[in-house]
């Protein structure tokens, strides 16, 4: 298994990097010592069954919940405690599945909540916000339906939702961007869209991992894919090193899929 | 061993990603904003339709036409324009009611809210009126102000810090401020002395000829409010949180110490309605403001909140507070047997809430 090696050789220091991370709750071990890092610009596919433990290491990626034990390296930082403020600051910017934006609020209000342009007394200058919404919408992602940057997201559809995550993503020039099931809700179209944003991305040096069921997705724009079963990494593989066959063997069957697998191969 | 595999399969799959999809015309975002003055204004408009505060104002002025048309056919049968009305009765009900809807209304845009608004309200007042009458009446403003945020603020602590409903927990501590504030004062009613805080009365309830400064502290308070709560980047925090937890947890907005801070300003809100009913009525009877909890929280529903969060308006809780009073004040000019008015407010905040459901929906 030489391949993460080999890329981790191929750039600089990696920019994130997590090492032994086990979770616990209570008694159960929902992640068992997975190790992965990840490089600038490349786009990572996380997959696994459910209850495999993808989404439990996207909260400690992110920073909204703690590890029991591991380590977690920011562009060779090891930071001492693992807090969404502190992610967020270094650049990493995660769209949950469903609840990337507040719906109840216009699309300038989500793309700045949390990060307004304010005056020095704290008050937001909303025509600036709303201007710079209406240029990012139009230059960063094209999404077909958006009226206006006043609109509700309430009144998008979730591809445009999802779009929008994006494009507040990249305005605020994040260094790696975690999508959790972000094809999940979306039509065919949609779903070809955000996967071209995710190739877009790479091209400006961003990072992100794709959290997926849908092992075509991941290998369509995956550099390499990691796959979680039973809180344990049984592959982490670049894309030219494996195949769909391969990878579906491996999130059904575990460890003993991948090896049937490959007896198989080896005996054909 | 990896590389050991059949490499045909992943190079069809492989497909080339065409980026340059944009084939389609499409008028981009900006074409579409508005140029002109008008165009701004219609603009708004669709963007403030299905936020419930425009609908409710509509139905509003169409009821005050009525009252008015009313009042000139028959200026003594229904004197709704007479001072001793407009003086004398909506500009003490109106303003009291609006600051505590407001107060109820940011809540429950956080997400949460507080059914002891009225047992605070209740203790602050006679604690005003005691400190007011020992000490002086800046002095007991503040010591008022500052219970009412207390006690809001131990509720938010209690919500925020064991995780449990605001419902029951906020339930229970209504009646056990209840218990507090006639063990503090016994059961008959607190008196403010009237002699000694002759200017009290007149800051508070001074006597303008037709309203009185109860609507300047409303309109003041609003103003404030509609700045903090539309304007300021902490009012796009409390949208957040109640909108969306975990998506504000996600940009770094921190959930408790939003819901905190707006338990503390929904505290000091009440705090300076308690002061508003003292400088009205001049005394204070320990457990018979339980009515205000239920009259706020109706307030910010017919105003447009949700009560599932992320909804609402500062506007909406005024004009919401308003038809509540007016309606009751209408019904008692008319000479309504007085059971009517709660019939009334009853069922207005069934059909407010009702409305508000469908009005979600269609939102822009």
């Amino acid at each position: 298994m030489s391949a993460s090696k080999a890329t981790q050789s191929a750039g600089a220091t990696p920019l994130l990097q997590m090492q032994g991370v086990t979770k616990r709750y209570g008694l159960t071990t929902v992640l068992d010592d997975v190790s992965i890092s990840i490089n600038r610009g490349e786009v990572i596919g996380l997959l696994g069954d459910n209850g495999a433990g993808k989404s439990t290491l996207v909260k400690i990626m992110s920073g909204v919940v703690p590890m029991t034990s591991g380590r977690y390296l920011w562009a060779g930082d090891e930071l001492g405690k693992v807090t969404r403020p502190e992610t967020e600051r270094r650049g990493l910017e995660t769209i949950f599945q469903d609840s990337a934006l507040v719906p109840t609020m216009s699309i300038t209000r989500n793309i700045f909540a949390g990060r307004e342009v304010t005056n020095r007394f704290g008050f937001m200058k909303l025509k600036e916000m709303d201007s710079i919404t209406t240029r990012i919408l139009d230059t960063v992602v094209s999404i077909e339906g958006i009226r206006s940057a006043k609109q509700l997201v309430s009144s998008l559809s979730g591809g445009q939702a999802q779009a929008v995550a994006i494009a507040r993503a990249v305005h605020f020039k994040r260094s790696l961007l975690i999508l959790d099931e972000p094809t999940s809700a979306l039509a065919v179209r949609a779903t070809d869209a955000l996967l071209n944003y995710l190739v877009a991305l790479k091209a400006e040096g961003i990072s992100s991992v794709l959290v997926t069921h849908n092992l075509h997705h991941a290998f369509q724009v995956c550099d390499r894919h990691i796959v979680l079963n039973h809180g344990r990494t049984i592959l982490d593989v670049n894309r030219e090193d494996t195949t769909v066959a391969e990878l579906t063997a491996a999130v059904v069957g575990g460890a003993d899929g991948v090896a049937r697998y490959r007896k198989q191969l080896g005996v054909a | 061993m990896t590389t050991e595999q059949p490499q045909s399969s992943s190079a069809t799959t492989t497909t080339v990603l065409d980026m340059d999809e944009r084939t389609s015309i499409r008028r981009s975002l900006a074409d579409n904003v508005p140029t002109s003055g008008s165009g701004r204004l219609r603009e708004n408009f669709r963007y403030m339709r299905g936020r419930g505060a425009v609908e409710i104002s509509l139905i509003y002025l169409a009821m005050i036409v009525a009252f008015v048309a009313m009042y000139f056919r028959d200026s003594k049968g229904f004197p709704f324009l007479a001072p001793s009305n407009t003086s004398g009765v909506l500009s003490q009900s109106i303003p009291v009611l609006a600051v505590l809807a407001i107060g109820a209304g940011i809540l429950m845009i956080a997400g949460e809210f507080d059914l002891s608004v009225g047992a605070s309200l209740g203790l602050s007042a006679i604690i005003f009126i005691k400190v007011a009458n020992s000490h002086s009446w800046p002095v007991a403003f503040v010591v008022a102000v500052l219970c009412a945020m207390g006690i809001a603020l131990l509720n938010g602590v209690i919500v925020i810090v064991t995780g449990i409903p605001s419902f029951i927990a906020t339930l229970g501590m209504s009646l056990f401020w209840v218990g507090a504030s006639m063990w503090i004062n016994g059961k008959n009613p607190a008196r403010l002395d009237k002699l000694q805080n002759k200017t009290f009365i007149n800051v508070v309830a001074g006597d303008h000829g037709r309203f009185r400064s109860q609507l300047i502290w409303m309109v003041g308070i609003g103003v404030i409010m509609w700045f903090v709560l539309h304007r300021h980047k902490w009012g796009n925090h409390i949208y957040a949180v109640g909108g969306n937890q975990a998506a504000a947890t996600a940009v770094s907005i921190r959930p408790r110490l939003v819901k905190l801070a707006t338990f503390a300003a929904f505290g000091a809100l009440t705090g300076v309605a308690a002061v508003l009913v003292v400088g009205r009525t001049g005394n204070m009877q320990p457990g018979t403001t339980g009515d205000y909890t239920l009259f706020a929280i109706a307030a910010a529903v017919v105003g447009g909140c949700s009560l599932t969060g992320g909804r609402g308006t500062v506007f909406g809780m005024i004009v919401g507070a308003a038809f509540i009073r007016t309606v009751e004040d209408a019904l008692i000019l008319g000479k309504a047997d007085d059971f009517y008015p709660r019939l009334f407010v009853g069922l207005t905040i069934v059909v407010a809430a009702v409305v508000n459901k469908f009005m979600e929906g269609r939102a822009k």
